[in-house]
């Protein structure tokens, strides 16, 4: 116990250091996701009350009973699964054409193009998206029209607004993935790929057993960081669609909050704890796999 | 890279798929630019047209006003919060960062870690309500003091400054223990010193990301006095209609100037968002 | 961590304090944007004449934000002074806060009221409760884009298939002149709830109907045979007729107000509160006539609709209760009832100055054609936001895929909708 007390004495220098970004971390990040996973378990009308009425599981129930969630959230999966695929795959495809020798001018204007819209305020971003998308006014079916092409239904047909949704999030996200995989790609051990090739390997073969293996740590981050990203995708539903055309792009962040705004609180709270459940149950899974050696 | 000459049909056709991918990427910038100087009803009828009929800043002066604020107000808004929440975060985070770093095993400190951990991944548009009762609760609601407070802390500043603390080689640190100088002596002279050029950079992201927020901005105000440019661009319709070249015009505004900040820092910006990401 | 809360509770409160004293300012939050906006200036500088220091501040939010966020400052004691905005708006935060004062005692003081019917009376109380002083009438005509329709016989189309005639001409004959197949017979909405049902509303009460979706009695009514034939057309209108812009599925009424204000839409709903904006000259420049909705069938009456009341409502945790109050009763008055039609195009008092109004508000203003109200079932039936919704879901998902016997699908709909009532209710 002694030990204990001299070790918190030696320490203290440090608590203060640590103490505001404590105070942050719980005031605005620990406590409300407490009292938001207390508030799924009242009832809504009481929940903003000093003493709200408990109601136990009633509003899981609620949620897990209703159909508009269960196909909002098997919506959101999808969405996430097409997504993460989609961005990693442009990402990975041109930071590998940026790293190659084949754009040796010039690398740093495509490097630029791509990662502009990342640091590009989103709702600014996607207003300009939801109007090129337009069916009746927008550049990208005048430009379809122009070329002799049928229409895109883009936002307002429900085949095609949760593709609409992907494109301007992958304009949005995709350049972040890029610079991991360049920096992935920068950082990679070049004397093997040499060796490799003096010992008579293919270029997919170095590619396969060379390069790509050493691509593991920007692999694995992309997939966390994307799947997090794509799971609570929000804003460009605001934005672009509140949800529709039908419910095709109803993901769970905006129903939940859709319910916020009819004070369902208990059911949208009772959501969220869902949605988060999954998130961490997800990204846990993937440092999991990534983080095993191959052939394990 | 390779000492083998390039293929030249190839080189064509990568330089052709960049050439044409880049020039997708910047076109809704050109669009948003173009449609700021054009008249509502020519943007409908004519949306491809690569320059404005007349170059006019009228629209500026129109939507001087939204929604009962001042335009005036807005920016100031975005350069107060995003300037503030900046200073605050790094100073902050880098402290944080600093301790969990140094005494890992400190108890409660891979508590506050965790909890820092499971703070990012929660879908936080979904903590509207308890964030808005947190604020409420402490009397911030509606002040830029809870606004900036809680735009300080974010993942990739973070992982940033901890992963830069922790490659300090430990014997620097001995020798200065060593030398009798105090924990403080060690931070403001042996570590602040090393650490300049991270805290740039991290100084450089925060605002970067802060300056697009907008959700959390929207629930902690009580009235749109406090609301940023993008919030204010999520807020330009209302009961009788919006402005829609109101609307590209200050999407405008709220792009540009991050827009300039990025590409006079761009090199720092993207090493350092991919460094951040690398070690989180 | 309570230590850290009372530090920060206490530091805010300091601070708070140091900031200068201010002159008594009332809030009032709504969702009618700048001109709104400039409504409340006005106002301001009206009452500060009988009120000298007290200044009237308006913020306008988007219509959702407004409900999200009247809704929880009512809940946690954040309340502004007054909230402004549609009657069944306001029941729905009532219905959520219970924090919406019962202003019958501070009408019945009012000695100059006399406008105001029993009507008008009644459709603002809900459950006993007066929440709202009414302050703009509602209403809403059909409207046609008359250069359009003067380029088609220029005769205004009374009956549903003189519209259909229309509308057709519309999509088909370049209304505009510019070469292109870019126009639509008809602007209409659909993406939320209360835009669809709310566009359906209007086609019902405006051909005659009484009630759109269930009576007071709460039996559905859709399925009635002249109900029923109303939701046919209205469906195929945004279907199989092709009338509308393919992309209204997504509509709310930013998008239609581009269609219309685009010069894309030939007919739409025309309200009291448009024509200030479309008599402008960047918008429609006045280049549009308003009359009664469309009949469906010879023998019924069509009218130009009444949808409801726009009023003053005071929160019970008003920060400045009683002066909140005093100004709610001077909306009433005819300087502030002045104000609202020169700047919001719509009032209730009947002795106003319409004579430096355009032909188009005028229209409004002096009621020239009959009117027909709403049957406002919110206020009989509690369930009904909800079976509304799902009632908005069905037809959603009908018009996004049209079913080959509409007659059908409306029976349908009328099964699952008594099923939910039931259910509702019990």
């Amino acid at each position: 116990m002694n030990a204990f007390f001299a070790s918190l004495a030696r320490d203290r220098v440090f608590y203060l250091f640590v103490a505001p970004f404590a105070a942050l971390t719980i005031l605005f990040g620990v406590w409300p996701i407490l009292l938001s996973i207390q508030v799924s378990f009242t009832a809504s009308a009481t929940a903003l009350r000093p003493n709200p009425s408990y109601v136990g599981l009633a509003n899981y129930a609620a949620v897990l009973a209703d159909p508009l969630f269960l196909a909002s959230l098997w919506r959101t999966l999808l969405y996430t699964v097409l997504s993460v695929v989609a961005n990693l795959a442009f990402a990975f495809g041109f930071a590998v054409l940026l790293d190659s020798a084949l754009l040796r001018r010039g690398a740093l204007f495509f490097r630029l193009a791509i990662f502009l819209p990342v640091i590009t305020p989103d709702v600014a971003g996607y207003v300009v998206w939801r109007w090129l998308y337009d069916r009746s006014f927008g550049a990208i079916n005048a430009a379809l029209k122009m070329l002799g092409l049928p229409a895109f239904g883009g936002l307002s047909s429900a085949d095609t607004a949760m593709l609409s949704l992907l494109i301007a999030e992958l304009w949005h996200h995709a350049g972040f993935y890029m610079i991991i995989f360049l920096a992935n790609l920068a950082i990679r051990d070049r004397a093997l790929e040499e060796a490799a090739q003096i010992d008579g390997a293919t270029a997919w073969q170095r590619w396969r057993y060379v390069i790509l293996p050493q691509l593991r740590p920007a692999l694995v981050i992309n997939t966390v960081y994307a799947l997090i990203q794509f799971l609570k995708t929000f804003t460009v539903v605001v934005v672009m669609t509140k949800g529709g055309p039908n419910d095709q792009t109803n993901f769970v962040s905006y129903y939940a909050y859709q319910l916020f705004d009819q004070a369902r609180y208990g059911e949208a709270t009772a959501m969220a704890t869902i949605l988060f459940a999954i998130v961490i149950g997800l990204s846990l899974t993937a440092y999991r796999i990534g983080d095993r050696e191959p052939g394990q | 890279m390779n000492d083998r000459a390039v293929n030249r049909p190839l080189q064509a056709a990568a330089y052709a798929f960049a050439i044409l991918t880049s020039l997708l990427f910047l076109y809704p910038y050109w669009w948003m630019i173009v449609s700021a100087f054009r008249p509502t009803r020519a943007i409908m009828s004519a949306p491809l047209r690569p320059w404005p009929e007349t170059l006019s800043f009228s629209i500026f002066t129109e939507i001087g006003r939204i929604g009962g604020v001042h335009l005036a107000t807005y920016v100031t808004n975005s350069l107060v919060i995003t300037t503030l929440s900046t200073l605050l975060g790094v100073i902050v985070t880098a402290l944080g960062a600093y301790a969990l770093t140094r005494r890992p095993k400190a108890p409660g400190f891979a508590l506050i870690r965790y909890g820092f951990l499971v703070t990012i991944m929660y879908p936080y548009m979904l903590l509207v309500i308890p964030v808005y009762l947190v604020m409420f609760r402490l009397g911030l609601l509606g002040s830029y003091a809870g606004i900036i407070l809680f735009l300080a802390l974010g993942p990739l500043q973070f992982f940033l400054f901890e992963q830069f603390f922790r490659k300090i080689p430990p014997e620097v640190i001995e020798a200065a223990i060593i030398d009798g100088a105090s924990e403080w002596r060690i931070l403001t002279r042996v570590v602040l010193p090393m650490a300049a050029p991270i805290t740039a950079t991290v100084a450089l992201i925060t605002f970067l990301l802060n300056w697009s927020q907008w959700f959390p901005i929207m629930v902690i105000s009580r009235s749109p006095d406090t609301y940023t440019l993008p919030v204010a661009l999520l807020s330009m319709n209302s009961e009788l209609g919006s402005n829609f070249q109101g609307i590209m015009a200050l999407a405008v505004l709220t792009t540009l100037p991050i827009t300039v900040l990025f590409l006079l820092a761009q090199k720092r910006a993207m090493e350092g968002m991919a460094a951040g990401a690398v070690k989180g | 961590m309570g230590t850290v809360r009372n530090l920060l509770v206490a530091a805010v409160a300091v601070a708070a304090s140091l900031l200068p004293a201010k002159a008594q300012q009332l809030t009032v939050w709504h969702d009618l944007g700048d001109n709104g906006v400039k409504w409340f200036e006005a106002l301001s500088a009206e009452f500060a004449r009988t009120k000298p220091g007290v200044t009237v501040r308006s913020q306008s939010f988007p219509t959702d934000q407004w409900f999200g966020r009247v809704i929880s400052a009512l809940n946690t004691d954040t309340a502004p002074d007054l909230v402004f905005n549609n009657y069944e708006r306001v029941i729905r935060v009532q219905t959520q806060t219970n924090k919406i004062m019962d202003l019958t005692a501070l009408t019945a003081a009012i000695a100059d009221k006399s406008f105001l019917s029993e009507d008008d009376l009644r459709v603002a109380t809900f459950k006993g409760r007066q929440i709202i002083i009414p302050i703009q009438r509602v209403q809403m005509a059909f409207g046609v884009r008359k250069s359009w329709l003067d380029k088609n016989g220029g005769k205004f189309p009374e009956t549903w298939d003189e519209v259909k005639t229309l509308a057709a001409a519309f999509r088909d004959k370049d209304p505009d002149g510019n070469g292109q197949a870019d126009t639509f017979g008809l602007a209409l909405q659909a993406a939320k709830p209360r835009d669809l049902i709310h566009m359906l509303d209007l086609f019902t009460f405006g051909s005659g109907l009484r009630h759109t979706l269930i009576d007071p009695e709460g039996k559905i009514t859709i399925d009635q045979p002249a109900h029923a034939q109303v939701l046919e057309e209205f469906l195929k209108t945004y279907s199989t007729y092709k009338f509308v812009a393919p992309d209204t599925i997504n509509h709310s009424f930013n998008e239609m107000y581009q269609v219309i204000e685009g010069g894309r839409g030939g007919m739409f709903r025309v309200g009291d509160w448009n024509v200030r904006k479309w008599d402008g000259a960047n918008v429609l420049n006045g280049d549009f006539v308003s009359g009664p909705w469309p009949k469906f069938a010879a023998d019924r009456q069509n009218a130009v609709v009444i949808g409801g009341m726009r009023g003053v409502a005071v929160p019970e945790n008003s920060p400045n209760k009683a002066l909140a109050q005093e100004f709610a009763a001077f909306m009433l008055t005819k300087a502030a009832q002045q104000a609202s039609l020169e700047n919001v195009g719509a009032g209730v008092r009947k002795d106003l100055d319409v004579s430096k109004l355009s032909p188009r508000s005028q229209y409004f203003a002096k009621a020239e054609h009959r009117l027909a109200a709403y049957d406002f079932p919110e206020s009989i039936h509690p369930f009904y936001p909800e079976l509304e919704a799902a009632f908005h879901r069905k037809l959603l998902a009908g018009i996004s895929n049209p079913p080959a016997d509409w007659k059908a699908f409306i029976a349908e709909t009328a099964r699952e909708m008594r099923e939910l009532a039931a259910k509702l209710k019990g």
